[in-house]
């Protein structure tokens, strides 16, 4: 456009302008088209102008032909110089062009450094908080375990004391001892969650008999009058898990099935292969039937179904039972009981593969 | 049972654990000692001597594991360490690093000086016959024609089930921890499993046990290994 209003602005003044000035502004054109442009248009606009300088303004004009051999020196003087500027100034909008982008790239790489600095930062800020939490929960369990060692303690030796015979007396120091060990118990199960919680369990997974896990999770049990029935299917593969903690886990669900049962019900336990690598492990208990709609809730921390017993109990074992489930890659629900009675806890962990 | 002329060593970071126990330990019969940290402690076993001692695992500088590994190096005497509950880990690196019991806290003092009561039971059965007992409680045992008795009645086992009896015996009233009795009776390169172990001890139980389901002799200690007690 630039070139042919130019180009019919010149024809119109064009005998008041002498040849050498006409290709001066005509380059110059070449020039702009080129740096604003790139290379192929600057080369149209080169030959466009080659042709209406020869026909506008190279005698014999409105022909292609050239007579005049000094037009002829100008023609191609012409031709090179559009040819070379347009060429130049093509090759310098390329650098330019690569220079920016060269520009770009390093601001978009130092955003990402910039970038994973900061997660860094957050990541280290983050650890470091959470090696706080644990080094301060490690403090307050130390100091409230402390003084519960110097009370159980004391206690103990008093309810062993022939002297001590009033009966008042030692109903008093029993309650200070029975206190005493809830308390420990409370603070056990603050410490367990805590450490589920901030994913600070530390799993020594290895191969490990259920027979193992149910005895000692059992001996563990305030029987309250319940009798424990056992059943562990005989080709049921050893468990591959953290015994001590899996251990904790069946020890949560089974006292939590024993504190909800009626005297003298049975609490029944069974554990085999529910898949390839998989064992299930269930406590079934005789209670009153948890609602359908609590039994995912009863798993939250400090969740009590409602209008249920206030039993001696902090609503976190079965949270504690959960995290420790799941730290193995396991499940727990909670399903009816056989004929709508009790209620059923399962859960899966792995186990070795014999298949 | 008044204890006479023992000497326990309690140490303890928390003076309100160390005036309990000083007290408890006292109104038995012990000659209590105490010291509020390791170093103090190996003084004073240097200074006097110490039958028993009771120490806590976790204290500034040198700790109860640091302490156990220590006093062993010059002494056989009865060690309880006091670790709290679920770190079953540290109770074997203590048992392995030379304690013969550990309690867990908080702990009844009853528990406690049932605990004294048996080890300095046995240490003072091993100075008078510092040889192998023969006869331990309800265990008789003749090592020449390889043969136990329990409760009068003859037991056949199997040669191995033999030492492992014999380990039991000779190290009543501790704590083994698994790797212990393992190295004991397969050997020191042994690579057998606590699960191999627990088979193992499920067949002598049959053989010695009056309810192989609830055992006397031979107790499980959860996660860390066994406790033989002659007696029930």
């Amino acid at each position: 456009m630039i070139s042919v209003a130019l180009v019919a602005v010149l024809i119109a003044i064009r005998s008041r302008v002498n040849l050498t000035t006409v290709a001066l502004l005509l380059i110059l054109v070449v020039t702009a088209i080129a740096t604003w442009a790139g290379r192929g248009p600057a080369l149209i606009t080169s030959f466009l102008t080659l042709a209406a300088l020869n026909y506008f303004f190279i005698p014999p004009l409105h022909t292609f032909n050239i007579t005049h051999p000094q037009n002829w020196v100008a023609f191609a003087v012409f031709t090179m110089c559009a040819l070379l500027v347009g060429e130049l100034s093509a090759l310098v909008k390329k650098k330019a062009e690569e220079a920016e982008a060269r520009r770009l790239k390093i601001e978009e790489l130092y955003r990402d450094l910039q970038n994973a600095f900061e997660q860094a930062s957050q990541a280290e800020t983050l650890r470091r908080s959470e090696k706080l939490k644990t080094a301060l929960l490690d403090a307050v369990t130390h100091d409230l375990r402390t003084p519960l060692t110097s009370i159980k303690a004391s206690v103990t030796a008093l309810l062993d004391e022939a002297e001590v015979t009033s009966e008042a007396d030692r109903e008093f120091l029993q309650v200070i001892n029975e206190e005493a060990d809830r308390l420990n118990r409370f603070v056990e199960e603050m410490m367990s969650l805590a450490k589920i919680e901030g994913g600070h369990l530390l799993l020594r997974r290895t191969p490990t008999s259920a027979e193992d896990i149910v005895n000692n999770a059992v001996d563990r049990v305030a029987r309250r009058g319940t009798p424990i029935e056992t059943t562990i299917e005989d080709t049921l593969p050893l468990l591959l898990v953290d015994a001590s903690t899996v251990s904790q886990a069946l020890f949560e669900v089974v006292e939590n099935a024993t504190k909800y049962s009626p005297r003298a019900s049975v609490v029944r336990i069974n554990a085999a292969q529910r898949d390839r690598g998989l064992a299930e492990i269930s406590v079934e208990n005789e209670g009153t039937p948890v609602p359908r709609e609590f039994r995912q809730r009863v798993f939250e921390k400090f969740f009590r179904v409602p209008g249920s017993r206030k039993e001696h109990g902090f609503g976190m074992g079965l949270a504690i039972a959960r995290g420790i489930v799941e730290a193995h890659g396991g499940k727990i629900w909670m399903d009816a009981g056989r004929n709508d009675r009790g209620t059923v806890v399962r859960f899966t962990v792995p186990c070795e593969d014999h298949a | 049972m008044i204890e006479q002329n023992l000497n326990v060593l309690v140490v303890d970071d928390e003076p309100q654990i160390l005036r309990v126990l000083r007290r408890g330990l006292e109104a038995k019969g012990y000659q209590v000692m105490t010291a509020p940290d390791a170093l103090t402690a190996l003084d004073m076993m240097k200074a006097s001597r110490v039958d028993l001692l009771i120490t806590d695992l976790r204290m500034p500088d040198v700790d109860g594991m640091e302490l156990c590994t220590r006093v062993r190096k010059s002494s056989e005497i009865p060690i309880i360490v006091l670790s709290v509950k679920g770190d079953e880990a540290t109770k074997v690196q203590a048992l392995d690093a030379g304690a013969d019991d550990y309690i867990t806290k908080p702990f009844g003092m009853d528990e406690l000086l049932a605990r004294v009561r048996a080890l300095s039971r046995r240490a003072r059965a091993d100075a008078d016959a510092p040889e192998t007992p023969l006869a331990i409680g309800d265990f008789e045992v003749n090592p020449e024609l390889r043969r136990v008795r329990v409760r009068g009645n003859e037991v056949h086992l199997t040669p191995k089930e033999y030492d492992l009896i014999l380990f039991f015996l000779a190290n009543h009233s501790r704590v083994l921890t698994h790797r212990a009795i393992l190295r004991a009776i397969w050997g020191e390169n042994s690579t057998e499993q606590p699960e191999y172990l627990r088979v193992f001890v499920g067949q002598l139980r049959k053989k010695i046990e009056h309810d192989p389901r609830t055992p006397q002799y031979i107790l499980t200690e959860p996660w860390v290994g066994y406790r033989f007690k002659p007696e029930p």
